[in-house]
Formats: structure tokens, sequence, C-alpha cells
């Protein structure tokens, strides 16, 4: 079984404005973290939502839902922008994660502090929003799931 | 380098993890090489840990930098390090021994089963390490979550134990979490020895009380402990025969290990509530469960149950030890849960191996193809000797130092339930034995070739560890005696 297109024209032209920004929002909610409430969780379920909003609407087969099924490859790269930053620490000499001593040329320490917590959330938004949509996918169709990865 | 030791452990397995989806979208075939050589890295690096450990002293391991009451601590002791070389390379065995026995059915899938092992490992390696009760918990249901799906991979029936598994393991998990939140609601503190400075003020409060139970019921569901195990046998006999070395000698021993830390390194060992000596409780459920589990195998005609329900009863063994509260019970339980893990992991590379090359699942097929099975046959003797505790094998000092332990703690309940169990443990496998030996049925006609070297290869190496275990068990437990001791004990 797989997701058809959504008949009715409201929901098709409503979902052509809304999904753009419910990404935006995604998006500053998630760098927004740095300052006030959001951060990786809430801003990777929230871009997972837009792009499972356009897998309901538009179809499992539509061109816009195309992204939502080639980030279902990307299970593990979430924890691995996350591990890599915790890498990069410690090839810096510091602790894993211990984000002083990130190890990119040319940064003060203040600002090695804030990469590194922006890079591991971006990580985490990456993952939680892989795992919403591939919940989704492999709730309404085992194939899809099955197709992609038997390649 | 050294102070990043325990990181790397962890890294290792985990990076192989998360990119193997990756690495072997194009070429499936590479899992098992890749699952290998990093187990193998991670064993040397274990081994280099422990050494650090030895002579230069412990490595305390605060994540981000920021200091241990308030991050996150991981503490790499000598007992730590010595699991930790066990884990990683009983791992490493059994990564070599899934290569031709991995489920034919999985297809594509064999890249997440993969992922699944390395995973579960690195969560294992956080648990051994983990000096936060949260951060344990996490670790507690990564491992878990793995072994749940690797238990379910098969389909089948195994679906069926998983599912159970499931269930029960949430609510060993929920549980813990349940009494972790009680504990953090009255001290403030998640960090194991801040706790332990916090928590004797504190033992009148019911929270606490309370909060203590419900982790030791937690943990004691995953560790299979006598009155929770129902969930055990059938998961780990319904497993693949892959995973199921890996799951029976690692999974439920390093649940036991974050036992004794909470009881050894979090509460004191002459801690008693409401007039209950904590340990006195461990000794009993000890007992109970080496008795009852080694009861239990002997009705067993299926070979991979009654080798789980051995592991039931083992596992009471090391509670015992641990729960005499002396040095001698302390490092006997420690010694025996070394060879415990390496002897579960033997037997169920033997029921793997007799499964997969000649068909066998009960005592029965044993008999008939026997002649044809050197290398089982030969293995089974060698942990047959180890299960019972006879001189040669490691299995044999562990109970003695445990049955010593117990002794100089004036437990004489202790001591006949280790030999009560020992006596049972000889019958289930009088009855193996005699399926083998004086079986009167007609030998099968069926031809079976040569074993795969990945076979022969896993039997003997655990089996020649049993028996080093117990020819070097001197050095050994001078080791534990040295390195592995809770303080105050």
């Amino acid at each position: 079984m797989v997701i058809l297109p959504h008949d009715s024209i409201i929901v098709q032209t409503l979902g052509r404005f809304l999904i753009p920004v419910v990404q935006m929002f995604g998006l500053y909610v998630l760098f927004f973290g740095q300052y006030g409430p959001g951060g990786g969780f809430v801003g990777g379920v929230i871009l997972g939502t837009g792009m499972i909003l356009s897998v309901l609407i538009f179809g499992h087969d539509a061109s816009r839902s195309q992204i939502a099924k080639k980030v279902l490859h990307a299970d593990g790269v979430g924890m691995l922008i996350f591990a890599g930053v915790g890498g990069l620490c410690m090839i810096g000499g510091g602790e894993f994660l211990n984000y002083a001593n990130l190890e990119i040329p040319g940064l003060e320490t203040a600002s090695r502090r804030s990469l590194g917590i922006v890079l591991t959330q971006i990580g985490v938004a990456v993952d939680v929003a892989v795992t919403a949509i591939s919940i989704v996918f492999s709730l309404s169709a085992e194939e899809i799931i099955e197709d992609s990865i038997n390649g | 380098m050294s102070q990043q030791l325990p990181a790397i452990l962890f890294l290792l397995p985990l990076f192989a993890a998360i990119s193997m989806p990756v690495i072997c979208l194009k070429h499936r075939h590479w899992c098992y090489p890749i699952s290998m050589a990093i187990l193998a890295a991670m064993t040397l690096v274990s081994i280099l840990n422990l050494h650090n450990v030895i002579h230069y002293g412990e490595v305390r391991y605060v994540f981000s930098g920021w200091a241990a009451p308030f991050g996150i601590e991981w503490v790499a002791d000598g007992l730590a390090s010595i699991i930790l070389v066990l884990l990683s390379s009983l791992g490493l065995l059994g990564v070599v021994f899934t290569g031709p026995t991995s489920p034919k059915a999985l297809g594509g899938r064999i890249v997440h089963y993969y992922t699944l092992i390395l995973l579960l490992i690195s969560a294992l390696t956080g648990i051994v390490f983990a000096r936060d009760l949260f951060n344990l918990f996490v670790f507690l249901e990564v491992a878990a979550i793995a072994s749940y799906a690797l238990v379910g991979v098969a389909g089948g029936r195994a679906l069926f134990a998983a599912f159970r598994y499931l269930i029960l393991g949430t609510l060993g998990a929920s549980l813990y979490l349940l009494g972790v939140s009680f504990l953090y609601a009255v001290t403030g503190t998640l960090n194991m020895a801040d706790l332990a400075d916090k928590l004797p003020l504190l033992l009148s409060s019911k929270a606490v009380v309370v909060g203590l139970v419900f982790m030791f019921i937690g943990l004691g569901i995953k560790m299979a402990v006598v009155p929770f195990h129902v969930w055990m046998p059938d998961a780990y006999a319904n497993a693949p025969d892959s995973i199921s070395p890996i799951l029976a000698s690692l999974v439920t021993k390093v649940a036991l290990l974050a036992w004794v830390r909470i009881i050894y390194w979090v509460l004191n060992v002459t801690i008693v509530i409401n007039d209950i000596p904590i340990l006195l409780l461990v000794a009993v459920l000890g007992a109970l469960a080496a008795v009852i589990g080694a009861s239990l195998a002997l009705a067993q005609r299926d070979i991979k149950m009654m080798f789980a329900y051995g592991g039931i009863s083992h596992i009471g063994i090391i509670l015992i030890g641990i729960g005499q509260g002396n040095q001698t019970g302390f490092v006997g339980g420690v010694f025996y849960l070394l060879n415990d893990a390496v002897m579960q992991a033997a037997l169920f590379f033997l029921a793997g191996v007799a499964f997969c090359h000649y068909g066998i699942r009960t005592i029965d097929d044993i008999g008939r193809v026997g002649k044809q099975a050197p290398w089982v046959i030969g293995s089974l003797i060698v942990m047959a000797l180890g299960m019972i505790g006879l001189p040669p094998t490691g299995g044999f000092f562990g109970k003695w130092y445990i049955i010593l332990g117990a002794l100089e703690a004036n437990n004489y309940v202790s001591v006949a339930a280790v030999l009560l169990s020992t006596l049972l443990t000889l019958a289930y496998f009088v009855k193996v034995f005699e399926a083998i030996f004086h079986q009167t049925s007609i030998q099968s006609d069926v031809q079976f070739g040569e074993i795969p070297l990945s076979f022969k290869l896993t039997l003997g190496v655990t089996s020649a560890a049993i028996i080093i275990l117990g020819l070097f068990s001197s050095p050994i437990v001078q080791l534990l005696l040295n390195h592995t001791l809770p303080p105050g004990l």
C-alpha cells in the first residue's frame, strides 16, 4: 500500500502554503535554541512533520515527497554529525563534546563553543526528523522501507 | 591519550554502528569484516586500557568537561576494565560466529543486523563505565532495544519471545527509572559517588527505600534473577543461533554488574534497612536462583533451553558470592562472572554449531550424530567440566572462592545452595552424556561434512579459555583482589 495524494483542493492548496512555512519555522526553532526555548529535538520534530505533511498531502510518489524518501537513508547521519563533533573535540585534546577544544582552526574559544552546540543540535535535529519520517513510512507501507533497503 | 581510552572504547563500536548503513549501502558483504575489524580493535584498546588502569590507577572521564556531580562521569576502574576486556573479546568471537550462521532470510537487513550488534556492544560498554544513575538507564535501554530487535529478527516463534522480552524488559526499565527519580527527588543528585555521600543520612526516608526497591526489581528483571526470569529462556532459545551467544554471555552479566555497582558503590556494604541487611537479601535471592534455575534446566530436552536455565542458576551463584559481604566472596563472585560469561558464550556457540551444521535441537538428537561431531562433543565435555565446576576449569575455582567466602561469613545456607546447584548441574549434564554415549538407537546415516573454520575457532577458543581461566586462576584472583574491590570492603 502506497500513500495516495489527498483529493481535496483545499488541503492541497493550503499544503503548498503551509509546508514551506513549517520548514522555515523548524529551522528557526532549531537555531533559536541557542538563545531561548527551542533546540535540536523540537526543531527536528517540526522539520520531520513538514516532510510527513508533504507525503500525506501530495502522495508518496509526488516529486515534493522525494526528499522525504531520500532522507530515509540518512538514519545514522545525525548521530554521525553528533559523534563527529565529539570526536573533533577529542582530537583537540579535550573530553568528548568539550566544545572549548573543538578542533576547527581560526576560531576563538567562545565561537568554538557556540559552533559546537549548533552542530550537535543539527545532528540531533536530523536524527529526530528521520526517525519521525521512518515511523510514518513503516506504519503506512512496509514495501517502501523494504524497497529502499534492498535498493 | 590514555585519559581518552574509555570514550574511545565506547565510540569505536558506536561510530561503526551508525556509519554501517552508509558504508555498506552498496556492498552488503562488507559488514562482516568491518564488524570483526572494529571489535578486534576494541579488544586491543580494552587490553591497553586494562594495562593502564592497573599500572597508573583508575581513569575518571567527565563528558563535555563539566566536573562530576553536575556533569556525566565515567570511571574506568579495575572492575570495569576487566569486564570490558571480557565484553569486547566475547563480542568479537560472537561476531566471528555470526558470519556463517546469520539468518539467511534477512536479505538487505543484514546491514541493520550488524548495526544492532555493534550498538548493543557500545551500549554495554556504556553500562560498564557509567557512574551516573540516569546515564546507566539510557545505556540499559539502548542495549535492551537492540536485543529485542535481535531476538525477534528471525520472525516466527522468536517474535513472540521477543515481544514478551520487550514487555518485561520495558517494565524493568520503567521500574528502574521510577526508582532513580525517587532517589533524585530526595537527594537532588544522580552521580553515584555523590549519592554514596548523601544516602546514608537519608535511609529513614520512605522514598529512598521505595526507590531502591524499584531499582533492584528493575535491574532484577534485566538480569533474569529468579522470580523475574520467565522471559529469558524463551528469548535466548528462540533468538537466531548467531545472536544468542552474545546475548546470553553479555547482557544479563552486565545488568548484574550494574546491580553490583549500586549495592557496593552507591550503598554501603554494611547497610541495613528496616533491620534487613541488603546483602543477606542478595545472598538469599542468589541461593533461590541457583537451585531453581538448575532444577528447571534438568527438566528441559531442548539444549538451548537447558543452557539458558543453566545460565539462570549461574547468575544465582554469582549473586551468592557477591552477597557474602567479604573480600573472598566478592572476588569469587566476580571471577565466577568472568567464567560464566565465557561458559555461556561457549554453550550457545555449541548449540548454534549443533543446529546449523548437524540439525541438532534436542538432547535425543545429539546421540544420533555423536560420533560424527568430534568438535561438538569435545568442547561439550570441556564446557560440562566448567559448568559443573571440576578442577582444571575456571568454574571450579570460582565456586571454591564463593564457598570459602560463604564459610567465612558463616552463611551455611549459601554453601548448601552452591553445592546443591552443582549437583543438579551434574545431573543435567549426565543426561546429555547418557544420550551421547549410551545411545542404543541407530546412528544417523547422513554424512556431515567438516565444520567451517569459524565454528572450530569459536568452539576452540572458548573451550581453551575455560581451561586457561582455571589454570591461571591464582594470578587472576590476585589481580581481582588488588584492583576490583569496592571501597570499604
